[in-house]
């Protein structure tokens, strides 16, 4: 095989390229957090008007889910980045990318409507999911409609949503990797850069590869605690 | 033909047969019954292998099942199974079923695979219906097919797990009228059922086996006339109404 | 059209961009699939010397964005090989095997939903272990998870646009060369988003059609 390779792992913490990956890191970290408050605030709007009893708000949640989710990721990023500041017309766009960081504003948008539709997504099964019957039953049972949702239908439907939602929370901070092609820096674009500066892009890249594992155990983690107090918590004992 | 003899096997810490022997002979039709768990199916398994057990011998045909130079795969081609749920391959027609055996393991060709095929089905009594997928076909119908699969392989030996348990009541006397012309035409068969008015017409032993254990054997006039064991009795009360 | 008039005069170039896309999809399809249903046997495995790394495999590559494993075999590659490669046959390779573990948990599934008693049936019959998971196990899975492949071959067809990163003229990277030429930046994103959008939403209908179609009991 002839390795005229020479490996050099230091390039993940010689100075300054620790501090590029750990800055990066913040930023991955941002990306998703913030962009995941803007998918679960708006996924859970539109998977709820989803089922609403208005047929057009359903078919404008329709509309929105459909598009978001065939598009993919990195086209609505570059349009939104590119061509977004031109849809508010010929002043406004020179003040818009003039604005600093505009990159990282859009990167938290897009991340944030394209999750969105797949968080709808899982909402609207989650609530399709309960029997139109259960509904009956409980209103049966003398209960009144608030009641209803907020002794059954929610927990219920959360317990069904939550495990779903676990692997989106994953995919926001795998998709914010691609933040890095409009110039967010990035885990990934800092391994990128490292290996630019030093050409040890393997052991950057797999230095990154380690940090979003971490990453996604920590969410997994986190998810398993919301998932188990929801069980104890559980007002509708399920197991 | 099979001989078992102080067979005992565990899953993890519970004991699912205890010290089983029995010896069943070329030509006879043994039937064997008890109460669910009482490990009748489990028996099965571990004759043709799909099993294994930590104590006591079997013995088929001179081949000691246990033993680790046995091939199973060769084993299974003599000893043919019949499954409660029938278990066709939803993705093959019924021809297909029973022909995907001969043509892969003895290495028959597909005119030869078929033609027997469709004697088998003729025999079974449902020849129209060799190139239906299982989902077209009722239980009664499945079940035929799946006796059909099993008997191409020519085995010696035929097991029936529960045959017609999970059929509707219409169809349960067209599979045992196969299975009863089977026995009269000098198949050695074990037979796990309930079904007690088939076990009075061809059956040379009955069994009765209950928490592992065979608690009764007999033949048929014996066996329903005087149970021995109060269990026995009990069990034939709650099943023959 | 003259809305779209930067699509049109670069139509060509664009096209051939989306060509490539097709190409890859193809590729990594023809790869992934396969390797799937290797990767989901190895899930599913009782051996302990195949279960533990194939799962290891799979855990790895599920929790690493796909932009990272494409920059990894386009280093991992010339070190290998000796020399550079290709960007198509490094995203190719790339694409195989980040697919192929996404298009195992699909088949691990269906493999679980198959019968204990229809692979016991064969088992009986005297078929081996190769038999029984060639001509039952695995078709009757594939038959059962079809869905769900088909909606993940459309998002494999959605991913092949970040091979871009490694300079692959594809689709997406040939609408931002145009772009900075020309700077008709709604027309031409809108045009790609609208390819895709019109693409991916009529597979998933297909899809959705064989859905329904299955009432062969499978």
């Amino acid at each position: 095989m002839g390795l005229a390779y020479k490996f050099d792992w230091g390039v993940l913490w010689r100075q300054p390229y620790g501090v590029w990956l750990l800055k990066g890191i913040w930023l991955t970290i941002q990306l998703g957090l913030l962009g995941w408050f803007i998918a679960l605030f708006l996924g859970i709007f539109i998977g709820t008007i989803r089922i609403s009893p208005w047929r057009w708000l359903r078919f404008l949640g329709t509309a929105y889910v459909e598009v978001f989710r065939n598009i993919p990721f990195i086209v609505q990023l570059f349009f939104w980045y590119y061509a977004g500041p031109m849809l508010f017309g010929e002043s406004l766009q020179f003040r818009i990318n003039a604005i600093i960081g505009l990159n990282y504003y859009v990167a938290i948008l897009a991340l944030g409507l394209y999750t969105a539709s797949r968080v709808a997504e899982h909402v609207r099964a989650g609530f399709a999911s309960i029997d139109r019957d259960q509904y009956q039953a409980v209103l049966s049972t003398g209960l009144t409609e608030v009641q209803m949702y907020r002794y059954v239908i929610i927990p219920y439907a959360l317990r069904i949503i939550i495990p779903p939602l676990t692997t989106e929370f994953l995919t926001i901070f795998k998709n914010s990797s691609i933040a890095m092609t409009i110039g967010v820096a990035e885990t990934t674009f800092m391994s990128y850069k490292i290996d630019s500066e030093t050409f040890h892009g393997l052991e950057a890249t797999t230095g990154a590869m380690v940090i979003y594992l971490i990453l996604g155990l920590a969410v997994v983690k986190l998810m398993g605690i919301l998932e188990s107090r929801f069980r104890i918590a559980g007002l509708v004992g399920r197991r | 033909m099979i001989e078992i003899r102080d067979l005992s096997k565990w899953y993890g810490n519970f004991q699912v047969l205890r010290n089983i022997n029995e010896e069943i002979k070329q030509g006879q039709t043994v039937v064997v019954c008890g109460p669910s768990g009482s490990g009748k199916s489990t028996l099965l398994r571990c004759i043709n292998g799909l099993e294994p057990f930590q104590e006591g011998e079997i013995i088929v045909d001179g081949v000691s099942v246990n033993d680790p130079s046995t091939n199973l795969y060769k084993l299974r081609t003599e000893i043919g199974m019949v499954f409660q749920r029938f278990e066709l391959y939803p993705h093959m027609t019924a021809l297909q079923n029973i022909t995907l055996a001969p043509m892969k393991v003895r290495k028959k060709s597909k005119k030869e695979a078929e033609a027997k095929a469709m004697e088998l089905l003729q025999r079974v009594g449902i020849p129209e219906k060799a190139h239906e997928y299982p989902a077209n076909l009722s239980g009664g119908q499945q079940q035929r097919v799946a006796i059909a699969r099993s008997l191409a392989m020519e085995p010696k030996i035929m097991m029936f797990d529960e045959p017609t348990s999970a059929l509707d009541p219409e169809m349960i006397k067209e599979v045992l009228d196969v299975m009863i012309d089977l026995s009269k035409g000098g198949m050695t068969m074990i037979v796990v059922t309930h079904e007690m008015g088939f076990a009075r017409e061809v059956a040379d032993e009955i069994i009765f086996m209950d928490e592992g254990r065979i608690i009764e054997r007999g033949t048929d006039i014996s066996f329903f006339k005087n149970p021995k064991n109060p269990r026995t009795k009990d069990f034939l009360d709650k099943i023959l109404l | 059209m003259r809305m779209f008039d930067a699509v049109i005069r670069n139509l060509p170039f664009l096209m051939g961009g989306f060509w490539i896309t097709v190409k890859l999809t193809s590729f990594a399809l023809l790869g992934g699939i396969p390797l799937g249903i290797l990767v989901g046997l190895g899930r599913i495995s009782k051996k302990k010397w195949v279960y533990y790394p194939v799962t290891f495999y799979v855990n790895l590559i599920r929790n690493i964005p796909l932009i990272l494993v494409i920059f990894w075999f386009y280093f991992v590659m010339p070190i290998i090989i000796g020399h550079p490669l290709d960007p198509f046959p490094s995203a190719v390779i790339s694409f195989i095997i980040f697919e192929a573990t996404y298009f195992g948990e699909i088949l691990r599934a269906g493999y679980q939903s198959v019968s204990k008693g229809q692979i016991e049936a064969g088992y009986s019959t005297g078929l081996n272990y190769i038999q029984t998971t060639r001509y039952i196990l695995i078709p009757i899975a594939i038959r059962r998870m079809l869905p769900s492949m088909i909606t993940q071959s459309i998002v494999t067809y959605q991913d092949t646009c970040l091979a871009f990163v490694i300079g692959l003229p594809e689709f997406v990277r040939r609408t931002t060369i145009v772009d900075n030429l020309e700077v008709r930046s709604i027309q031409l994103f809108g045009f790609v988003a609208i390819l895709f959008l019109i693409t991916c939403y009529i597979s998933s209908v297909v899809s959705r059609r064989f859905e329904v179609k299955r009432e062969r009991g499978y």
